[in-house]
């Protein structure tokens, strides 16, 4: 194996992954002992919480493909895109996901589905107007990469207790019963809240970093399955002038499922990096380059 | 992929064919021809993704030459066609099945010492059903999982397959060769350039 033994291998975006999970893992012990210690008072609330967001869980691929107008396409419907998924799929030995198209005019991918098999692959109209067929090739590596990588259910399980956090703050009121008897015995409840406001403040920064290496791990994916860095290098390019180039009416729509696009919909120059689920598209272009450059020098590097 | 590949979003492509479940066609054709009347059309193709790198142009050339060579004595004669997904298509002719799973194998092991496994799609070799009005049949080899399918196209129609024949076939085939038991993964290839499709 001298060939082919190193291509598409990222060790620093690795180490930046495990730094991000260790964080976030820590963040999530403290919490988790917080929680266990109040439990006595607001056990039933913890309960109904974690059924809340399991409930979320199973329906938040069919929300995200409603709220998108994705309709799902047979092969007679679309006979090119599900040609194209099913050599790509046949590549990366993938079960075939299923194939919707969101009629919209603002070009755009996404993945939903928790598991391999129950997944679905959409593509917006925008997006196959705009892409010539090696570029679409590139973003439906890369839609299918974070079907491999499990990405939804790596990222619902990595926000589990951030989610949790959340509503805790939001339902507060919930955890107040019975808290005045023994409040010996375990923090109270405006503990709780500010270390579930804590906890919250620091996953959501950290949550995002994650979410920005899983992209450059699918985007790296996409490019050793396709053999075509710089197609899908090139498809970036396109697709953020198209985005740049639409209406803004068009990007109200799109809120929930926008950590699963293939690009944010809402470019603004002013949000800072850290809060972005997205890298910058340069930035992703230069790790494809990258990669391009591996591949040329015959995969040795 | 293993737990950990998935936690940090590692893609593993299949980093070796396996063109040993390749010659099981041989025995399987003296049967399909003798029972079925399954003939082959003469035509059967490696099928992979070609690489822009001026390494796998050589690897795949020096295939194709070493193809050519082997195939004076065989009379196999090779031919190389592009799809409109890019992918390239190393059209081997020769009458004898035999011989076209030879050819296939060659080209398979030499992209594998390349160590480019991972850019083979499949191979298909196109027959003809004698007693279906010489409807064509193909069937196609998956080399990263070493398994095989039957592929019907109806011909005539526009992109439809024929389900009903390829499960008769697969009742057929199942003795004679591993087949794919995933039905989920015979994807059909239309618009092959092959003869027959």
């Amino acid at each position: 194996m001298s060939r082919g033994a190193s291509f598409g291998r990222d060790p620093g975006l690795q180490t930046r992954m495990v730094g991000t999970l260790f964080g976030l893992g820590l963040l999530y012990v403290v919490f988790a002992a917080v929680l266990f210690a109040a439990m006595r008072n607001a056990g039933g609330a913890i309960v109904i919480c974690l059924v809340l967001l399991l409930f979320q869980f199973f329906t938040a691929d069919k929300l995200a493909l409603r709220s998108m107008h994705a309709h799902e396409v047979s092969p007679a419907q679309a006979p090119e895109l599900h040609a194209m998924i099913d050599r790509l799929c046949l590549q990366a030995d993938l079960p075939k996901p299923k194939v919707a198209i969101a009629d919209d005019r603002m070009p755009n991918a996404f993945a939903v589905g928790r598991s391999q098999k129950s997944s679905t692959v959409c593509v917006t109209t925008g997006l196959l107007e705009l892409l010539p067929p090696a570029e679409l090739e590139g973003v439906l590596a890369h839609e299918l990469a974070h079907v491999a990588h499990r990405d939804v259910l790596v990222m619902t399980v990595a926000s589990f207790f951030a989610s949790l956090a959340a509503m805790i703050m939001q339902n507060a009121f919930w955890f107040g019963g019975g808290n005045r008897d023994n409040r010996d015995n375990g923090p109270g409840l405006l503990a709780v809240v500010a270390v579930s406001a804590l906890v919250y403040a620091v996953s959501f920064f950290l949550l995002r970093a994650l979410s920005r290496y899983r992209e450059f791990a699918a985007d790296r994916g996409a490019a050793i399955v396709t053999g075509r860095p710089s197609a899908l290098a090139a498809a970036l390019v396109r697709i953020s002038d198209g985005i740049a180039r639409t209406p803004d009416q068009d990007l109200r729509e799109v809120g929930p499922v926008q950590a699963f696009y293939i690009l944010p919909p809402r470019a603004k120059k002013a949000v800072s990096s850290l809060f972005s689920t997205h890298p910058p598209t340069e930035k992703r272009i230069a790790a494809l380059q990258r990669i391009e450059a591996q591949l040329q020098a015959g995969r040795t590097v | 992929m293993g737990f950990l590949d998935t936690l940090f979003g590692r893609t593993k492509t299949v980093k070796q064919v396996r063109p040993d479940k390749l010659f099981a066609l041989t025995t399987a054709a003296l049967d399909l021809e003798t029972a079925q009347g399954i003939v082959t059309t003469g035509e059967a193709a490696i099928v992979f993704q070609p690489l822009a790198t001026g390494d796998f142009t050589q690897i795949a050339d020096d295939a194709e030459a070493v193809l050519r060579d082997t195939g004076t004595e065989t009379g196999t004669t090779v031919e190389r066609r592009d799809d409109e997904f890019g992918y390239r298509w190393m059209v081997l002719r020769d009458p004898d099945v035999d011989d076209q799973v030879v050819g296939v194998n060659a080209v398979m092991e030499s992209l594998q010492f390349g160590g480019y496994a991972d850019r083979v799609l499949c191979a298909v070799f196109a027959l003809r059903q004698t007693q279906q009005g010489g409807r064509p049949l193909h069937l196609v080899y998956l080399a990263k999982r070493g398994t095989w399918y039957p592929f019907v196209p109806v011909p005539g129609a526009e992109k439809e397959r024929d389900r009903e024949r390829e499960l008769q076939l697969r009742a057929v085939l199942d003795p004679l060769m591993p087949l794919e038991p995933e039905m989920d993964r015979w994807y059909p290839l239309w618009g092959a350039p092959l003869g027959g499709a």
